[in-house]
């Protein structure tokens, strides 16, 4: 086939502390240049613009329209704007790259998280507000003062996952550890399981260690078709594929502990790359570890492990970095910290990276096929899956 | 090459200030209407595209996701486009995107707004704007809009007037629209004498704060071929966008929409359409204010740059007109649900397919032009449709 779509350049600018001294417009001009530079494209290159954000994150309306001159968007010939996370912007770009082959698309996505109130009060309130608000919402409005009303609904499908699969609270620690440990470079000098046990008890059995904490981060990736990824300097890197899907929104209504829309994407993306067995022709993936739980919940969804497997493949350390399937090897976003809505790209940029062989310490050997997952946190239930691949 | 991609079906509803229906069930009407529409069930649908412009409006975050169910999108790959007024526009050219790559076969794109369940519109659009330099003077559209007015009347001095004569056609025009909210017979006078909002924009320059919904059905051509024998061909998509700072515009004029005319010229070039003042039959351009009307017919070139106040002037915009513009009455008459000002291609479908009832044009239309503006006041969508 001869219009495939191609990463062609990636930038990524993050920190687990607050980034003070640049602005979220600053943060996503960096991560355009740095996209460009890697990509040896310049700003006249751009054909098309696609950022992604959430307005109430970001207490502004339209958003994502306000970051179009960091990403070079002025006055070219084509630009989106998409109230989505940040992975969607991968999807969208595909299908103008596949519109338009001649076009290069830069897709990107900001997120300051340092910019809401520190207590995490709004976050809380944020849940809140995206609730269906006839019949969902004044029940969510009585949790007092709205704290803990995010790990309250995490330790609900915790709790369902946990009784389905068998998974003890160590189980969770496990996947807490190993992520909070990839960060740190070298094995070991990180938390271990005690730490994690004994982290504070938001609502059982979701801990302040075992959930993702929030971080500034901005992402651009450059896509291309196969033709013009030709006479950059880089070895291109296959979009081979995609697949979105939602779920149902109303708490009342939804299937606790699975995962079912990560499951129907993941099916797309699994077609259209031609991919039969995920648990054998994967090398390596990132999922969204937004929770503990939700990492095995993920890989259970994307058909990296059978259901009544889970439990083993954490006793065995299959999803370590040394495994048969390693699973965030970058320290995911327990280890490097949540951009709410930019994580998903930052997942895809790590896979580009591991396929290029460009992830220095933390580089598995021979990536050929990588998956990136992204999901939407609580309360939607949307999730993104995009498998790349070296050939 | 990409897939040719043809619209097949839509769904209308009423708008109306205050609709007494919650977002999930204007989106479920819509969705509905155009599926019976389409003569399709809600299975053979692959995905649906979503457009809403600010969130802050109905007071949900995320408010496409509460209504997936309603869309029948469950478990379907849903994506949420948003760029203000110009969503009316972009949403269906992101629906375009996923058929003529060859993702999917049909896609309904819904575009939806519920603007009454706030305290002021123009409050949450104030909060649009940058927050340390231009949110505190207290920016709203109607200022910014009177600064562009203003700016435009007097680079090629079209009148107060003949804004006026544009509110007098389309508000005319919305009497015979069954969906309108804001029909009225209006003289100019009545308009000229009507309070200013922001010189030189006056209350009847202006379209009302407005809740509603429209859905599209977008086919590929091996799927629209089967479900009908004269498909209308999404022809032609452009987009263009300037500097979110309108200090910052490349050309400093507010008075000339650049990324307006970038916008059309790509999807002429696409639609392989050299002149659209003889080509185009029939447009639906966004007329959030009445001068707002005048720019874009220019932009779109269905008049000479700076002709558009004799446009209006002879008769050429109106229905009986040989350029109709806007007889289903616009945003002026029919009502600004911001991101569901899709209604414009909508009305350009049902002209080309001859359905558009007491508000068709009484000429055969072939190839239709739709527009739509917003972003920072800074970005515009271009579609054109036509029949083979």
């Amino acid at each position: 086939m001869n219009d495939r779509v191609c990463v062609v350049g990636i930038g990524v600018v993050e920190a687990k502390d607050p980034m003070v001294d640049v602005s979220h417009k600053e943060m996503l001009f960096y991560a355009t240049r740095h996209a460009l530079d890697d990509a040896g494209l310049e700003r006249k290159d751009i054909g098309s613009a696609i950022t992604t954000s959430f307005d109430f994150l970001e207490g502004r309306s339209l958003s994502n329209q306000f970051t179009l001159d960091s990403i070079g968007g002025v006055m070219k010939p084509c630009d989106l704007r998409l109230g989505e996370d940040g992975i969607y912007s991968l999807f969208a770009g595909y299908m103008e790259v596949m519109s338009d082959p001649s076009q290069v698309v830069v897709v990107a996505s900001v997120q300051k998280a340092s910019e809401r109130d520190p207590d995490g009060l709004s976050y809380q309130k944020l849940i809140a507000d995206s609730m269906e608000p006839v019949f969902s919402r004044p029940v969510c409005k009585s949790v007092p003062n709205l704290l803990g009303l995010e790990p309250v609904l995490a330790a609900m499908e915790a709790r369902a996952f946990m009784d389905r699969t068998g998974l003890s609270e160590e189980d969770l620690a496990e996947v807490a550890v190993k992520n909070l440990n990839m960060d740190k470079g070298t094995k070991g000098s990180g938390p271990d399981k005690k730490t994690v046990l004994k982290s504070d008890m938001l609502s059982w059995p979701i801990r302040t260690m075992t959930k993702a904490k929030e971080a500034d981060a901005a992402c651009a990736i450059i896509l291309a078709s196969e033709n013009r990824a030709k006479d950059l300097q880089n070895e291109p890197v296959f979009v081979s594929g995609i697949g979105w899907c939602s779920d149902k929104s109303h708490l009342a209504f939804r299937e606790q502990g699975v995962s079912r829309e990560t499951k129907w994407a993941a099916r797309q993306a699994y077609k259209m790359a031609g991919i039969r067995r995920p648990d054998r022709e994967i090398d390596l993936a990132e999922v969204s570890d937004w929770y503990a739980h939700r990492e095995l919940l993920h890989c259970e969804a994307l058909g990296l492990c059978g259901s009544d497997e889970i439990k083993g493949c954490v006793a065995d350390k299959s999803f370590q970095k040394e495994g048969r399937l390693p699973v965030n090897v970058s320290g995911g976003l327990l280890g490097r910290g949540n951009a709410v809505g930019t994580s998903g790209l930052i997942r895809v940029a790590q896979i580009v990276r591991q396929i290029r062989g460009q992830a220095n310490g933390f580089q598995v050997p021979g990536v050929g096929v990588g998956l990136a997952h992204s999901w939407g946190g609580i309360p939607t239930a949307t999730a993104g899956v995009a498998v790349l691949s070296k050939w | 090459m990409p897939k040719r991609v043809a619209i097949v079906g839509v769904g209308m509803q009423k708008y109306e200030f205050r609709k007494e229906r919650t977002v999930e069930e204007m989106v479920f009407d819509v969705t509905r209407n155009a599926l019976e529409d389409s003569h399709l069930s809600k299975d053979d649908i692959d995905s649906v595209v979503f457009g809403s412009a600010v969130d802050a409006f109905c007071g949900i975050n995320n408010s496409d996701k509460v209504a997936i169910d309603a869309s029948g999108g469950l478990l379907k790959p849903t994506m949420r486009n948003s760029t203000s007024g110009s969503t009316a526009i972009s949403t269906p050219i992101l629906g375009y995107t996923h058929v003529a790559s060859g993702m999917h076969d049909l896609v309904m794109v819904i575009c939806y707004e519920k603007m009454s369940e706030n305290d002021s519109a123009q409050a949450v659009f104030n909060t649009v704007y940058d927050e340390a330099y231009v949110r505190p003077i207290g920016l709203n559209v109607p200022i910014q809009c009177g600064l562009e007015a203003r700016a435009y009347l007097h680079k090629y001095g079209i009148t107060e007037r003949q804004m006026a004569k544009v509110s007098v056609k389309n508000r005319g025009n919305a009497l015979s629209n069954p969906y309108a909210q804001l029909p009225m017979k209006l003289t100019v006078e009545d308009v000229l004498a009507s309070p200013y909002l922001s010189w030189p924009v006056k209350l009847l320059d202006t379209s009302p704060v407005t809740d509603g919904a429209r859905a599209l059905i977008l086919a590929s051509e091996d799927v629209a071929r089967e479900l009908t024998d004269d498909p209308v061909w999404i022809k032609g998509v452009g987009r263009g966008a300037d500097s979110v700072y309108f200090m910052g515009r490349k050309n400093k004029d507010l008075g000339r929409l650049d990324y307006a005319y970038l916008a059309a010229k790509q999807a002429y070039d696409m639609a392989g359409i050299r002149n659209p003042m003889a080509e185009i039959d029939y447009a639906e351009v966004y007329d959030p204010f009445t001068y707002k009307e005048m720019q874009h017919c220019e932009a779109m070139g269905l008049c000479p740059e700076g002709g558009a106040g004799r446009m209006i002037d002879e008769g050429i915009s109106l229905k009986e007109g040989p350029l109709p513009v806007n007889a289903s009455g616009g945003l002026q008459g029919e009502g600004n649900p911001i991101g569901a000002g899709m209604s414009r291609l909508c009305w350009c479908y049902l002209q080309a397919k001859g359905q558009a009832g007491a508000c068709q044009v009484p000429k055969d239309v072939n190839n239709a032009v739709a527009n739509g503006w917003g972003g920072m006041y800074q970005y515009n969508a271009v579609m054109v449709i036509g029949r083979d």
